[in-house]
């Protein structure tokens, strides 16, 4: 096997007047895991179209698979006999279907053209799934698996096809592109993902591992190539470079600071807060979701991090706040007022002066054909209206500060807010909620699918919100983030809050102390592994 | 932290079963939800067979039951084939009435033989599918505002061919193999829809075609993203449902013996409250076919033991319309749980 998996020269790609690959070379050897990193808009995503057919590149460029010339521009639909297989963010699994049928809407072969016989078909499934170490029922409707299976079916189902590829055609390759698949899981599950990866390696794949999440990459990955602007920075053994050292790649040298990245730098912790009950936010006895009880208090400018482990109850707290699900009991007092958490609504809770921004951007957080202009200031809307007129010209002019001021790129804000990438799109979110200067902003995992830089800027505009009496509540899996931001940080078990770390105590490694002893002490089934977030 | 844990909780191994039923069947909904629909139907009959026993339970009425509502059992079908894809067809009730003017003006006023008359109705009814897929496959508009354009523009077509007058004198052989028959004593027209609906039932079911359907209909992108050719299950979708229509067209010829600019067209509500009531049940929150002949089954027994009761023309109208109203609400229901 002197061959590689796969080899590409020189390829570049103009969109317009913008180029997004300039002669970008990259190998892919036989059963390694090579990741492909870079910022949000480095070309990764075009990289990956150029691959799957769906963007020509311009004349020039070479494609080398398992040894053998593909002529480029490869027609759309053809990768799949290529053995190229790609699994996405979104997974591309249809969500109100079983997994066997998920699994057999793809099937290439197998099944009878006039009778599928369901009863070996399930068989055949549960046995494939097997295969691949996940345990899976084949009968479960897709929406209700949790996302790590969601993925895991996914990504075996994948694995699946290329091998059935090998088996027709005799080929000794074929190569699995993951596109950021740990973005939506939690840190702590991620692990089952690897161990999946490696059994589809031992099966005779090559894998192309496309992550923001640094840890992850450390773990799995053999190799990695470095995009920037469209061109290949690097190309690197993972055990020739530090951490450090892959991020200044990623974002140029000189751009990258370590607090960025979150390790080390930490928040002031020493800042004094206005501990009156009820001046900033009070929770009291919150049961709703896996919450059992929750007590909690934010003092005006404070950042308050909410940590625990996948079924804690914590990534329930923002959402029974806000309203957005239903609790059963409890109280919310903001600045002095008290509300039943049990009647709150999404519009009381604007009312009163809270803001959430959820986890799922694309579904609950942004309208995505709708301008950046709009969505940014749909809550103030009514603020640009003059004898019943709105005056579109102000709020654009007003949104194309918000803009610059949040270094949103593009700064145009007539675009659709779907074209933006994920980190531009979250701050686009953050300057509609900043817009009302809640009292209380409610936070889930902010940071999912944000690459470094916008990171930063996301960390220091809250930050600089939070002088003005704004409180925080941060919900994350990602302990090095909440490290950074917190000013405290209060562990979540069983559906309580058990525990706090203050001041200089809080580093990662803290956090996850507390909160792997916590589950550990109040006989939580602990599910994980100790993730990424200990690195 | 064990491997057991993990497959504890990923856990769900084993229960279903490895007969040769989908697992549509298995895993959505509960029995009491799959045979809530025919229960009621039992539960329906039953009640008018208490009140009016002479009368509901002679042969003549349960005959009736079967064998009239066939043109309605026949525009469900057809109703269904775009639902199921994720479309939906408004013009079918036009489609039906276009197909049963052909066949009385081509039979009674150019001489066409009868045969040959309701080959070109078919036809015509997968020409104007053809037409529907058109616009709405193709130029990728809004299939309910399109079929509701293309409906009324159907609907003209049939005054002016039918000049605004009931065509009668169709060709006895007509009536006698879709009304006169009968079979058990029942009309053969019902074992026609029951063919269709078992068809219907078995490629969506049994095929990677209805597979490959069923994603078109439940998660149009992920098919698309997958290789499935989308485009092409929607047209043969909307053809096929345009031919199906046309069926119904032609038993309504054979049932009255005659064709006027208004025939059809009626069923067309009544077909979507079969197709959404037929959604609560057998496969909850998916349009099937067995679902749908079942519904029917209970519209038909609903409106025919009103009448029996003496209630007048309006009752049928407030069944029919309180029947999709509440389909159309159970089925949303059905959907989020």
């Amino acid at each position: 096997m002197s061959t590689t998996a796969l080899e590409l020269h020189n390829i570049s790609k103009v969109f317009g007047g913008t180029r997004a690959l300039s002669g970008v070379d990259m190998t892919v050897q036989h059963g390694e895991v090579l990741a492909l990193l870079g910022e949000n808009g480095c070309g990764k995503s075009t990289l990956v179209k150029v691959l799957a057919g769906v963007h020509e590149p311009e004349p020039g460029g070479r494609l080398v698979v398992d040894g053998t010339e593909v002529p480029l521009p490869m027609p759309l639909g053809t990768s799949s006999d290529l053995g190229l297989c790609f699994v996405h963010q979104d997974l591309g699994l249809a969500r109100p279907l079983t997994v066997l049928e998920n699994l057999l809407g793809f099937a290439q072969e197998g099944a009878s053209r006039w009778n599928i016989r369901w009863g070996r078909e399930v068989r055949k499934a549960r046995e494939m799934l097997r295969s691949y170490g996940v345990l899976v029922d084949p009968m479960a409707v897709v929406n209700q698996l949790p996302p790590v299976d969601q993925a895991l079916v996914a990504i075996a189902r994948a694995a699946e096809q290329l091998k059935q590829h090998r088996e027709r055609t005799g080929a000794t390759s074929s190569v699995l592109v993951l596109d950021e698949p740990t973005v939506f899981l939690p840190e702590e599950e991620v692990s089952f993902l690897f161990d999946l990866i490696r059994t589809v390696v031992a099966g005779g794949s090559s894998v192309i591992f496309i992550s923001h999440d640094l840890p992850a990459v450390r773990e799995i990955a053999d190799r990695l190539t470095v995009l920037r602007d469209g061109r290949v920075v690097a190309h690197a053994s993972m055990s020739d470079v530090t951490d450090d050292e892959i991020v200044e790649l990623i974002v140029g040298a000189g751009a990258a600071t370590k607090t960025a990245f979150g390790h080390g730098g930490g928040a002031p912790t020493d800042r004094a807060f206005d501990r009156t009950p009820g001046a900033g936010l009070d929770v009291r006895g919150l049961v709703g979701g896996r919450l059992t009880g929750l007590d909690l208090a934010v003092a005006p400018g404070e950042v308050v991090g909410l940590a625990g482990l996948l079924g804690s109850g914590a990534e329930d707290a923002p959402y029974l706040l806000f309203g957005a699900r239903s609790a059963t009991a409890g109280e919310i007092t903001v600045h002095g007022r008290t509300l039943p958490v049990d009647r709150q609504q999404p519009a009381l809770a604007v009312d009163a002066g809270l803001a959430l921004i959820p986890a799922d951007r694309r579904r609950d957080a942004i309208a995505p054909g709708v301008s950046v202009a709009e969505n940014m200031m749909l809550l103030v809307v009514a603020t640009f209206r003059r004898r019943g007129v709105l005056q579109t010209r102000r709020m654009r002019a007003t949104a194309d500060q918000r803009a610059d001021a949040l270094d949103v790129r593009p700064r145009r804000t007539s675009v659709p807010v779907g074209t933006l990438s994920g980190g531009n799109a979250q701050k686009v979110v953050l300057a509609k909620w900043l817009e009302i200067s809640p009292k209380v902003l409610l936070l889930h995992e902010p940071t999912q699918g944000v690459d470094v830089a916008a990171r930063a800027e996301i960390y220091r505009v809250i930050r600089r919100a939070t002088e003005t009496g704004m409180s925080v509540l941060w919900v994350s899996s990602d302990f090095d983030e909440l490290a950074t931001v917190s000013d405290r940080v209060v562990v979540v078990s069983g559906g309580t809050a058990v525990s706090t770390v203050e001041g200089s105590d809080i580093t990662p490694e803290a956090i996850t102390t507390a909160v792997y002893g916590a589950a550990r002490a109040t006989g939580e089934s602990t599910i994980t592994t100790a993730g990424a977030a200990t690195s | 932290m064990s491997t057991t844990d993990v497959a504890e909780r990923r856990g769900a191994e084993g229960a279903p079963g490895e007969s040769g039923t989908p697992p549509t069947t298995k895993t959505r909904g509960s029995w009491a939800e799959k045979a809530a629909l025919p229960l009621a139907w039992v539960v329906l009959f039953a009640v008018f067979a208490a009140l009016n026993p002479d009368r509901f339970l002679s042969m003549g009425n349960i005959s009736n039951i079967l064998g009239s509502q066939s043109i309605l059992f026949m525009l469900a079908l057809a109703a269904l084939l775009p639902s199921m894809v994720g479309d939906i067809d408004l013009s079918l009730g036009s489609i039906g009435g276009l197909s049963a003017i052909l066949v009385a003006v081509l039979n009674v006023q150019q001489g066409v033989p009868i045969g040959l008359a309701c080959l070109l109705a078919i036809g015509a009814g997968a020409l104007c599918g053809a037409a529907n897929a058109l616009f709405v496959v193709r130029f990728r508009t809004e299939p309910f505002i399109m079929t509701l354009g293309t409906g009324t523009f159907f609907g003209g077509l049939i005054f002016w061919i039918a000049n605004s007058t009931t065509i009668v004198g169709v060709s006895g052989t007509l009536s006698e193999w879709t009304y006169v028959r009968v079979i058990a004593g029942i009309p053969i027209q019902f074992y026609y829809c029951l063919l269709v609906m078992l068809l219907i039932w078995y490629v969506s079911t049994y095929t990677p075609l209805g597979v490959r359907a069923l994603f078109v209909g439940q998660s149009r992108d992920v098919a698309a993203l997958s290789g499935i050719k989308s485009d092409r299950i929607r047209w043969g979708a909307f053809v096929l449902a345009g031919v199906i229509a046309a069926l119904g067209g032609i038993l309504y010829v054979g049932t009255t013996g005659s064709a006027g600019p208004s025939s059809v067209g009626a069923f067309l509500l009544p077909a979507y409250a079969a197709i959404f009531l037929g959604a609560t049940s057998i496969q909850p929150g998916r349009f099937n076919a067995l679902g749908t002949g079942v519904a029917v089954l209970f519209l038909a027994t609903g409106v025919a033991g009103l009448q029996l009761l003496g209630a007048q023309d309006y009752a049928q109208q407030l069944f029919y319309g309180g029947a999709l109203v509440a389909a159309v609400t159970l089925s949303r229901y059905l959907r989020r749980t």
